[in-house]
């Protein structure tokens, strides 16, 4: 799984996609695979109750399971409930791009996505390890020590480089006027706050980078292990 | 649909500006100012995270995070003074 990779992707699709995208549904749809499913995969304590996926990596990934999620069929889906059902064409492009970005870079860990489901062949580059089923902090740490974490690196480094997709400027005549929501809310809500609004998930994929890497690397010393399919020290999941 | 079959695309391109409004250059006068505000909201999130790492887990954290340091309190700075 990605951790960064997801809050930034976005901005970088709609720097150099050719078309207008809305920016809402694109993030919607570049979280949605795992916004069901990521809470099960590690588990929560209700009470007296502990609440956690039998096999996390089978749930999150698989079939049976909600693998499907992470499929292009999904996107497409609920691509064209939005462009269909409420009528909106560049909410269901958009979040199926989103969610394709999603469904693609999730294939670089060692259990890898069901991109063409219902075929349920697990696409794998297993560039780095699935640990999930870990639990949260140890699935940090050994994404934060192998490959993912250099990967979401490069995300964080495009984005820098494009930083001015970022500014007021770009925004109010880009991206506000590529998608009607952002003046629906305008309503209730300044241009100030939807600004900052647009530009936090690029500061939470950045910031939470930097924390989990000092967590991991600075707090707790967790050796680096930048080889194919590492960190070798945590116990990767595989389809 | 179309006669001949194909599923009409009327999604608009995007204006050639923004692709020129995107390239990079270094920021400028008051984008100093805007940069170096997000820099010290990042360092204090990041403290804060490594700190409580419970902090970093929500994306709604971090939205209610930003709104409050980086529109509320200079809103209100900007009131005060």
């Amino acid at each position: 799984m990605s951790w960064a990779a997801h809050d930034l992707e976005p901005y970088a699709i709609q720097r150099h996609t050719r078309w207008k995208l809305a920016f809402i549904p694109l993030l919607f749809g570049s979280y949605s695979p795992d916004m069901m499913t990521k809470w099960f995969v590690y588990g929560i304590h209700l009470g007296p109750w502990d609440l956690k996926a039998t096999n996390p990596a089978q749930f999150h990934r698989g079939w049976p399971g909600f693998g499907f999620t992470h499929s292009l069929v999904y996107g497409a889906v609920i691509g064209l409930f939005f462009w269909k059902v409420c009528g909106s064409q560049v909410w269901g492009i958009s979040f199926m791009i989103g969610q394709w970005a999603h469904a693609l870079t999730d294939t670089g860990d060692t259990v890898g996505t069901m991109l063409l489901f219902p075929w349920t062949y697990h696409f794998h580059f297993g560039a780095w390890a699935y640990a999930g089923q870990t639990g949260r902090m140890t699935d940090a740490a050994a994404y934060f020590s192998g490959l993912g974490g250099m990967w979401d690196l490069v995300w964080i480094v495009f984005g820098l480089f494009s930083w001015r997709v970022l500014t007021r400027s770009y925004f109010e005549r880009y991206v506000y006027t590529a998608d009607g929501s952002w003046s629906f809310m305008n309503r209730a809500i300044p241009t100030a706050a939807l600004l900052v609004l647009y530009r936090a998930a690029f500061f939470y994929g950045t910031s939470r980078w930097i924390a989990w890497t000092l967590w991991a690397h600075v707090v707790h010393h967790y050796p680096y292990d930048l080889s194919w399919g590492g960190p070798h020290w945590v116990h990767a999941a595989h389809p | 649909m179309r006669q001949d079959g194909a599923v009409p695309l009327d999604l608009e391109l995007a204006p050639a500006e923004a692709d020129e409004d995107a390239r990079f250059r270094l920021p400028r006068g008051h984008e100093w100012v805007v940069l170096l505000g997000y820099v010290a909201a990042a360092a204090l999130y990041v403290v804060i995270g490594v700190t409580v790492t419970d902090f970093l887990l929500s994306v709604f954290v971090a939205i209610a995070y930003l709104l409050i340091v980086a529109w509320l309190v200079p809103l209100a700075v900007r009131r005060l003074l």
